[in-house]
């Protein structure tokens, strides 16, 4: 089938010349002229914009096309904007977006309003055997506004490909040949001054292999203060669960930098700023709890018999509710003056420059250096407490794994960018599979915990709340059974990213030469 | 994606015009659709303005393991795709005869066309012999057009029995009244008599009017030139339950 054609009118052409274009060569019928006001949407860390998807809302249909080749993916009927996916009746739209955008919240960003015109072109028969649809591009609906730009669309008509043949020389010789939607997409976010892939929750560092170590450090430091300043709006305002999530991440890893990017700055400096993200941290531990056990809630469902589902949702709006205390709480923390000085103080000192002749022992070190000896230490740690839980598995050994694998994979994506792409993804990968193992073990031992102390603090004379507590014991009993399976797994996962091939490209990248050689 | 053929081994009981105006209504839903014109008549083929391909040399539907994505012609509607008639079908029969397997041959030839589209939806020539075969393995659904004649329930009951003897699964088989005229008492005792005695006899009637007939003057689908019209809302509301009870079932 042959593919639509998008021209860009030239500026010397007006759109009303088009019927002269075909007047006497071919014969066709206008349809009545359609108006629409299209919104583009993604989501803020631009999660379809990275997958080359653009999801628009233009009259009252939501579809989801490619962006570079304006490909059609997916449409349906709705006259709601969207916001989160689970807002779209089911629908193949529906599932494509799921996976992809999950808990984010979909953003308008960027609209233009159309005047679109179809000429219909015919043969003897009176059959269409093409269309042609002019859009005249405004910033506003009125058609006082001026009109940005013109496009011609040829739409060939399946069988019929001479006449588009014909058509699409014509058409050249007034406009030049165009991806209309690419074009749009760009100039209407550059005007409503967006720029697509700006945010992404992702450590995107460019580091220098022989910069000093504290200014690297600070390169890192400020990046992931751009990330916690990017994200409050969206916490104050409550857009999704993952402003949140990314502030955090962001914190968690500022924490492991200073204590682990050792001896760049002077230590109560260090210090410091330490006790302050601590600080910083614990004012939103209570909110995340909350958020990650509500974006459970069908998971934990889905593991009860379907006679009890119903009966654990007091507990849910329970946590709702704490969720909502919680949401308060940290919104006047990040309104508080002491906020506000702690965060000032953080950023004039990553502004400063750092001194000629520093005291901390190795803020002058090629970053690269002190990267590949902190990597290989963090590394062979793992190995070793690794080995030592296969002989004795204790829980609280695998809890103390967890935290080791956790700071190895903040220093492998701090560094990423000075070892070769490639073999860094794939270590990175292995890292991830056993974090994911330790880490579900972890997260099922707290949400026995949790789960079953919530349900006990619902109010006994309400019958729901007995039933609730039942369907709690039962869902507890399950995750217990589930976190035995986890913890089987572990010898299997472990031996995985410990095998002789794995323990030969950590060696390679980050051992030190001297230590190699001896 | 599912194949619904219009079957009848009667002829001129509104087979080509349920075929064209559930298609147009199918692919104005937002489903994919291609409407296959099997008759030599070529009357599918003409409503939609698409000329035959009457030349005997013409890439051929069963000339076979070519592939026939080539003849498709695009309509003058959104999602809508016509597989033109074809004179080679004049012959159908007979080519089936003679190839291997010669019974799945229409299913093998529609099989590449189950990604690209969600209905496909045969518009067939009155037979009873291999080519009625062929429909009947390559259709997931037969839709058969019922006149309110004791003579049309017949033939409906001697197709049942075929399909039962030669054992191709008898759900799957619904049918409709269409030319129904309310007023007379002989039509409205007929369809009460049959949806006692067949299973997948549909709610919605087609009624006898003159709109149906003007297909042939207008050259397009009864919703497309008349939209409120008696009989566009008959074939909407058909479609409709088709829609629910055909199509929505087999997912």
């Amino acid at each position: 089938m042959g593919t639509n054609l998008h021209f860009r009118l030239s500026d010397e052409y007006e759109p009303g010349q088009i019927d002269q274009l075909l007047t006497g060569k071919f014969a066709f019928l206008v349809e009545p002229p359609t108006v629409e006001k299209w919104t583009f949407y993604d989501t803020f860390d631009w999660r379809l914009f990275n997958r080359s998807l653009v999801l628009r809302h233009a009259g009252r249909e939501i579809g989801l096309d490619q962006l570079s080749d304006g490909e059609a993916l997916n449409c349906l009927t709705c006259d709601l904007a969207p916001e989160f996916f689970w807002d779209l009746p089911e629908s193949p739209l529906r599932e494509r977006l799921e996976p992809i955008i999950k808990m984010r919240t979909l953003l308008p960003l960027a609209d233009v309003h159309t005047q679109s015109m179809t000429y219909r072109i015919l043969n003897a028969d009176e059959k269409t055997v093409a269309r042609l649809v002019t859009t005249e591009v405004r910033t506003a609906g009125e058609e006082s506004e001026p009109v940005l730009v013109t496009y011609l669309s040829l739409r060939p008509v399946r069988g019929y490909p001479k006449y588009s043949r014909k058509l699409a020389k014509r058409l050249g010789r007034v406009g030049t040949e165009t991806p209309m939607l690419e074009d749009l997409y760009f100039s209407a976010l550059e005007r409503a001054d967006r720029k697509p892939g700006s945010y992404s929750g992702k450590l995107n560092l460019q580091l220098k292999s022989k910069k000093r170590s504290d200014a690297s450090a600070k390169v890192i430091l400020r990046y992931l203060f751009e990330v916690m300043k990017a994200n409050e709006a969206g916490i104050k305002a409550d857009i999704d669960t993952e402003y949140l999530h990314d502030y955090r991440i962001a914190i968690r890893r500022t924490r492991s930098a200073l204590s682990q990017i050792r001896n760049v700055f002077p230590t109560e400096v260090t210090e410091h700023f330490k006790q302050e993200f601590r600080t910083l941290g614990q004012l939103t531990n209570q909110l995340r709890d909350l958020d990650v056990y509500l974006l459970s809630e069908g998971e934990f469902q889905a593991r009860l018999p379907e006679a009890m589902r119903e009966d654990i949702v007091p507990l849910f709006d329970y946590l709702r509710l704490l969720r909502n205390h919680a949401l308060e709480e940290v919104i006047e923390g990040l309104l508080s003056s002491e906020y506000a000085r702690a965060m000032n103080e953080w950023e004039e000192f990553l502004n400063e420059p750092v001194p000629k002749e520093p005291d901390a022992a190795n803020a002058t070190m090629p970053i690269v250096e002190l990267a590949r000896k902190m990597i290989y230490k963090r590394y062979r740690r793992v190995i070793r407490d690794g080995d030592y839980i296969l002989a004795h598995t204790k829980d609280e050994l695998l809890h103390a794994l967890r935290i080791e694998c956790k700071k190895l994979r903040y220093l492998m994506e701090f560094f990423a960018s000075l070892f070769p792409r490639k073999k860094m993804a794939r270590l990175i990968k292995q890292l991830k599979k056993l974090q994911d193992n330790l880490g579900n073990f972890n997260d099922l031992s707290v949400q026995q915990e949790y789960l079953m102390h919530m349900a006990e603090e619902l109010p006994l004379d309400d019958p729901r709340s007995r039933k609730a507590l039942v369907a709690t014991g039962y869902l507890v009993e399950k995750l217990g059974y589930r976190q035995k399976e986890v913890k089987a797994n572990f010898a299997d996962t472990f031996a995985e990213f410990a095998s002789p091939a794995n323990q030969k490209s950590f060696r390679q990248l980050f051992a030190t030469k001297r230590k190699a050689g001896r | 994606m599912t194949i619904l053929a219009l079957y009848s081994n009667k002829g001129g009981v509104g087979k080509t015009a349920a075929a064209v105006n559930l298609a147009y209504l199918a692919a104005q839903s937002g489903l994919v659709t291609l409407i296959c014109d099997l008759d030599p008549q070529a009357s599918a083929t003409f409503y939609f303005r698409v000329k035959p391909k009457l030349k005997p040399k013409a890439r051929g539907l069963v000339r076979a393991h070519k592939p026939i994505d080539r003849s498709i012609k695009g309509t003058d509607y959104e999602n809508l795709d016509l597989l033109p008639a074809d004179f080679t079908h004049r012959n159908l029969d007979i080519t089936f005869n003679r190839q291997r397997s010669r019974k799945q041959q229409l299913k093998e030839i529609l099989n590449p066309f189950r990604e690209e589209y969600d209905l496909i939806i045969l518009d067939t020539p009155p037979t009873i012999n291999i080519l009625a075969e062929n429909i009947f393995n390559a259709a997931d659904d037969l839709l058969v057009p019922l006149i309110p004649s004791t003579l049309s329930i017949q033939t409906h009951a001697q197709l049942l029995s075929f399909l039962k003897k030669n054992k191709y699964r008898s759900n799957g088989v619904y049918s409709f009244f269409s030319f129904v005229d309310g007023r007379k008492k002989m039509h409205r005792e007929l369809a009460t008599w049959a949806r006692g005695n067949f299973n997948g006899v549909l709610r919605s009637v087609i009624p006898y009017l003159s709109h149906v007939e003007q297909m042939g003057i207008y050259r397009e689908p009864v919703p497309a030139f008349a939209p409120a019209s008696r009989a566009s809302k008959a074939y909407q509301e058909l479609w409709e339950e088709i829609h629910q009870e055909i199509l929505n079932e087999r997912k």
